[in-house]
């Protein structure tokens, strides 16, 4: 376990050793601003009439998706292509604990920039502004679905990456799946058939996570998520395993 | 097994695809031994390092480290195992201390264990000047010793490096073979490289491999003898002689005297100015033939203008055994023609695999029929080996002087020198056996 614990260590200072997490703070917040009070649909949060946080964490979500694409992709692609896997896999190390702990310090900088997203309902109804009674119960729902959303998406983002030496590859296949999973809404919008509209509906991640940032928590959704997250890692750790074989 | 056998290999194989990397494998190195493994580009030193060190799996066969079977027990044989990998692979972001800080941490050594070994390790990698610095601003000189001191800081008593010297200026080469041998003083060493001289300076011993196959295995004056033959190079005067009013020799009387001496085997002219006639000599290793060509020269009232006794070097014989392989490659010989390892295929084998497609195509032609090889016609095949090697130096020697200075021309001489031993092969070894096997092989691995 100390093992993983120190790869998680290393990749969460790898990550912030690049601008990565740096950006993300300085241009992500502005312009997940930008989109809630102006831009979101229906004219955004100031016309929407209510003190309603949903809008903010399908949001903060879809934000999710981006970065985990962006932060994902160097973890496996990078060290397959300068050797260093080599290096680490033969310290006295499991493969799964080079999955887990790869997967954790990564899903870590995901979370530290979600929690800052917590500032827009902590300022904005807490301190210094206070714009009225807010329920706090679905924005922790919402959270929640959103913490869970980005864990399935960590863990998609490192089987890509563990599949290819190319981070752009990795980047790519990476983004276009999560831009699938997390924009399902707009599809399904535009899609007569009522079967695809079903397993469309089934496989998106933001009609989840919205239906939780309205407070409701179901054991189906964390369980959906949950069983990706798992699926993904087992599967990366099979591409992992499979260098021995190849 | 003794307990004293630290590395263990039995019969390795490893196939990338149908490519076989390694074909049946087996060495065993002692304890406090360093032991030099050689073998040109794409021979399988690093395939066989990734199986000792549990980054890949053997396709067949077994290997022990420290008694512990590499597939079992990865774990533990990673824990007595510093290895260093091709080209020193670090994290560039890193700098060296906290990367050194990383792998303890990675082998569970404690914060007081790590720094009293990291100053052992400081003083023998030479890494003080650097400590701080990010690992990506590095020479390569350097990252190769961070590489070392990494290998080292579980204090391990088995120390797998591969290639630690390539890429390196001469004189980095020279100081990270010297931290070799101070390493290598009280643990177990097994150092991949194609460099010869670094053989000479750190091993003892060295495993010749070559296309996947152990060519040699034993103490470096054993491998030097296999060559079995001295040289000696004989400079006479062509216009003057001891005398002031001799008559100055032809090189044919030159070349009847010398012939007549006893032990001789064969002798060749080498081309040299109108000034001087220079003869290369052959004869066993274990006489010396100096004190009778001194007294010939000075019999005949000769002028001796240099006289020079060569054993061969393990260049030559590294050159002899691993050529051996490449022309029994070309000729399309069973066993010998496999590829170099598609996972670590160089710049340079590029060339080497197009001649397999070329092979595989013919053998597709040949064979439309599978037919298994008997073990005789193995064993004939086995011989023809030998014969190989054998002949080869002789041959090359032949023309070792040019070869000695320019790479390029021999490899054209080689060329050249191809089409025979391959018509005669076809001769005497039976073709057809020889494109089925491959196939038969492939229908195996498959």
């Amino acid at each position: 376990m100390s093992a993983t614990i120190t790869i998680a260590r290393r990749e969460l200072r790898a990550s912030f050793d690049t601008a990565v997490p740096y950006v993300v703070l300085c241009l992500g917040l502005p312009v997940l601003a930008l989109f809630f009070f102006k831009a979101g649909p229906g004219g955004g949060f100031w016309q929407a009439g209510r003190a309603s946080m949903t809008e903010l964490i399908v949001l903060v979500s879809r934000g999710v998706a981006v970065l985990a694409s962006v932060l994902t992709m160097r973890v496996m692609a990078e060290e397959r292509r300068s050797g260093t896997l080599e290096m680490l896999i033969t310290l006295p190390v499991k493969d799964h604990q080079v999955i887990l702990g790869k997967f954790l310090g990564t899903w870590l900088v995901v979370l530290a920039a979600i929690a800052f997203s917590l500032l827009f309902p902590l300022m904005m109804f807490k301190y210094p502004w206070h714009l009225g009674p807010l329920a706090w119960g679905p924005v922790a729902a919402g959270y929640l679905g959103v913490v869970l959303a980005s864990a399935a998406a960590v863990s998609i983002g490192l089987l890509i990456s563990s599949m290819t030496e190319s981070q752009i590859i990795a980047y790519f296949v990476t983004f276009v799946i999560l831009t699938v999973l997390f924009a399902t809404s707009f599809l399904v919008d535009s899609i007569d058939n009522e079967s695809a509209r079903l397993v469309l509906n089934f496989i998106s991640f933001d009609v989840r996570v919205r239906s939780m940032a309205r407070g409701l928590i179901t054991t189906r959704d964390v369980l959906y998520f949950l069983s990706i997250t798992l699926l993904c890692l087992m599967a990366a750790f099979r591409v992992l395993e499979r260098r021995k074989w190849a | 097994m003794a307990n004293d056998v630290m590395i263990e290999a039995r019969s390795l194989s490893k196939l990338y695809g149908s490519y076989r990397a390694l074909d049946r494998v087996s060495f065993e190195v002692r304890k406090g031994e360093v032991v030099g493994f050689l073998g040109p580009n794409g021979a399988g030193k690093s395939t066989t390092m990734r199986i000792l060190t549990c980054f890949i799996s053997a396709t067949a066969g077994s290997a022990r480290v420290h008694g512990l079977d590499v597939f079992d027990d990865p774990l533990v044989v990673r824990q007595k195992i510093g290895y260093l990998p091709q080209r020193a692979p670090l994290y560039g972001e890193m700098t060296v201390w906290d990367y050194l800080k990383f792998c303890s941490e990675m082998r569970g050594l404690e914060d007081s264990t790590f720094r009293t070994r990291m100053k052992r390790i400081v003083e023998v990698c030479g890494l003080a000047r650097v400590l701080g610095k990010d690992i990506r601003t590095l020479s390569h000189g350097y990252r190769q010793r961070v590489g070392l001191g990494q290998a080292l800081v579980h204090d391990p008593p088995i120390l797998i490096l591969d290639e630690p010297t390539s890429d390196l200026d001469p004189n980095e080469k020279a100081e990270v073979i010297r931290y070799i041998q101070e390493i290598g003083k009280n643990r177990t060493v097994l150092l991949s490289t194609h460099n010869l001289a670094e053989v000479e300076a750190a091993c003892a011993r060295a495993i010749i491999v070559s296309k996947g196959r152990v060519v040699a295995d034993g103490p470096l004056d054993e491998i030097r003898a296999k060559g079995s033959k001295v040289r000696y190079v004989v400079i006479v005067h062509e216009q003057r002689t001891l005398k002031s009013d001799g008559k100055p020799p032809s090189a044919q009387e030159v070349q009847q005297a010398l012939q007549a001496l006893p032990g001789v085997t064969s002798i060749r002219e080498l081309p040299t100015d109108d000034k001087a006639h220079s003869f290369e000599l052959k004869g066993p290793l274990a006489s010396d033939l100096r004190p009778e060509i001194f007294q010939l020269v000075v019999q005949k009232g000769w002028l001796l203008l240099e006289m020079r006794r060569e054993t061969q070097t393990l260049e030559d014989v590294f050159k002899a055994l691993t050529r051996g392989d490449e022309i029994g490659d070309r000729g399309g010989k069973p066993g010998l023609g496999w590829s170099p390892a598609a996972g670590e295929a160089d710049d340079d084998d590029e060339e080497e695999d197009e001649e397999e497609e070329e092979e595989e195509v013919k053998a597709k032609a040949v064979s439309a029929k599978p037919a298994k090889v008997t073990p005789a016609v193995e064993e004939a095949e086995d011989e023809d080996e030998e014969d190989d090697d054998e002949a080869e130096p002789s041959d090359k020697e032949a023309s070792s002087d040019e070869d000695e200075d320019e790479d390029e021309d021999e490899d054209e001489d080689e060329d050249e020198k191809v089409p025979e031993p391959a018509a005669e092969k076809a001769a005497t070894a039976p073709k057809k056996p020889a494109p089925s096997t491959r196939d038969a092989n492939k229908k195996d691995e498959a």
